[in-house]
């Protein structure tokens, strides 16, 4: 979800390892394992300060992750599955991180420990997501841009 | 395709297990790498600078005492001088950086130092630069004016005229300095600054 090459993304994949490693010895277990694990992913993609490069909106089949491209769909699921993504890429960084935490099926309480964000503006915000995604995906199934 | 249908596919996703030393190679070889990460850079190339600064200003500074039988020892103490103001520079910016980021720390709290600590580091960064320029000038002037009055020893015209002099030399420099230096850390760090900004702004909206 985060970088829009292929070199951006093993960057950050690298930079999430390291901070991980670095961060390990300061991990109390206050929290869950997965709550700090997010946190530093989530704090490494987002807070990046280097220079933005221009995210690719168009249907990319790179876009989709690699055991996601391994599945076998009906071409025509496989495109609304690729138009999801590239609409999932236009979204702000703090959007694609409420989206990544409800893919993963996390709940709520669990999205406010990692992002700081009470509960209840997690909620609406998650509803605003699905409706712009929803937006979107209409869109450019109709070819509009 | 609905983000909830995505869900379902994410969820029945098999990952296929990896090879575990192929993993844990790739980990390693990972980890030997050094980190790209911004703030890191950062604290890098200030480490680099000034052990930079320690290898060139303290044989330089030994040259000017001993050579030429002493009488530069000016430049010697102009140049000591700057090098302890650098000195505390450096140790303040990386007291710094340290503080900036705080990657098991919630997002939100952790754009919000970020946003903090970052505007301190650009007014000290601004702030110390455009000082310690001229706090050097200050000190090549003086050092420069005791030399020639011990050539060509003549009265000062008036009180005023040494710090007019300075004032006049010194203030267009000083405000260019100064014009100069906050353009360039704006075009430094301004675009982070407001990107974080709005980061946390999305964050706290209902």
């Amino acid at each position: 979800m985060y970088g829009a090459t292929e070199a951006d993304r093993q960057d950050l994949f690298q930079e999430i390892v390291i901070q991980l490693w670095r961060s390990y010895p300061s991990f109390r277990g206050a929290s869950r394992f997965s709550t700090w694990l997010y946190r530093i992913a989530l704090n490494t993609a987002i807070s990046d300060l280097r220079k933005q490069r221009r995210y690719i909106t168009a249907m990319d089949p790179d876009l989709l992750p690699t055991q996601l491209q391994d599945i076998q769909y009906s071409t025509e699921k496989e495109e609304q599955l690729q138009q999801l993504y590239a609409a999932i890429n236009r979204l702000t960084e703090v959007e694609k991180a409420l989206t990544m935490l409800y893919l993963e099926d996390k709940p709520y309480h669990e999205m406010e420990e990692i992002l700081g964000i009470p509960q209840n503006n997690l909620r609406v915000k998650m509803n605003r997501i699905k409706e712009k995604l929803r937006k979107m995906t209409k869109e450019a199934a109709y070819g509009i841009r | 395709m609905e983000l909830d249908n995505l869900k379902t596919i994410w969820k029945e996703q098999k990952i296929p297990a990896g090879d575990d030393q192929h993993d844990a190679e790739m980990l390693v070889s990972l980890l030997q790498e050094r980190s790209r990460g911004p703030i890191e850079r950062m604290r890098r190339n200030t480490r680099k600078e000034s052990l930079l600064m320690l290898v060139t200003y303290i044989p330089t500074i030994a040259i000017y005492l001993i050579m030429f039988q002493g009488r530069l020892w000016g430049i010697s103490l102009v140049m000591a001088v700057i090098l302890v103001f650098y000195r505390v520079y450096y140790y303040l910016k990386l007291r710094l950086l340290k503080k900036m980021q705080c990657v098991s720390c919630e997002v939100r709290s952790n754009l919000a130092r970020q946003i903090d600590v970052l505007g301190k580091y650009v007014r000290f960064y601004y702030w110390s630069s455009t000082i310690l320029l001229l706090s050097a000038l200050i000190l090549a002037y003086e050092i420069l004016r005791y030399s020639y009055r011990e050539v060509h020893p003549r009265p000062t015209p008036v009180w005023w005229f040494q710090p007019g002099f300075l004032l006049v030399l010194l203030g267009p420099f000083a405000l260019a300095a100064w014009y100069f230096n906050r353009k360039y850390v704006n075009k430094l760090y301004g675009r982070h600054i407001k990107k974080l900004k709005q980061l946390l702004l999305e964050m706290d909206e209902v």
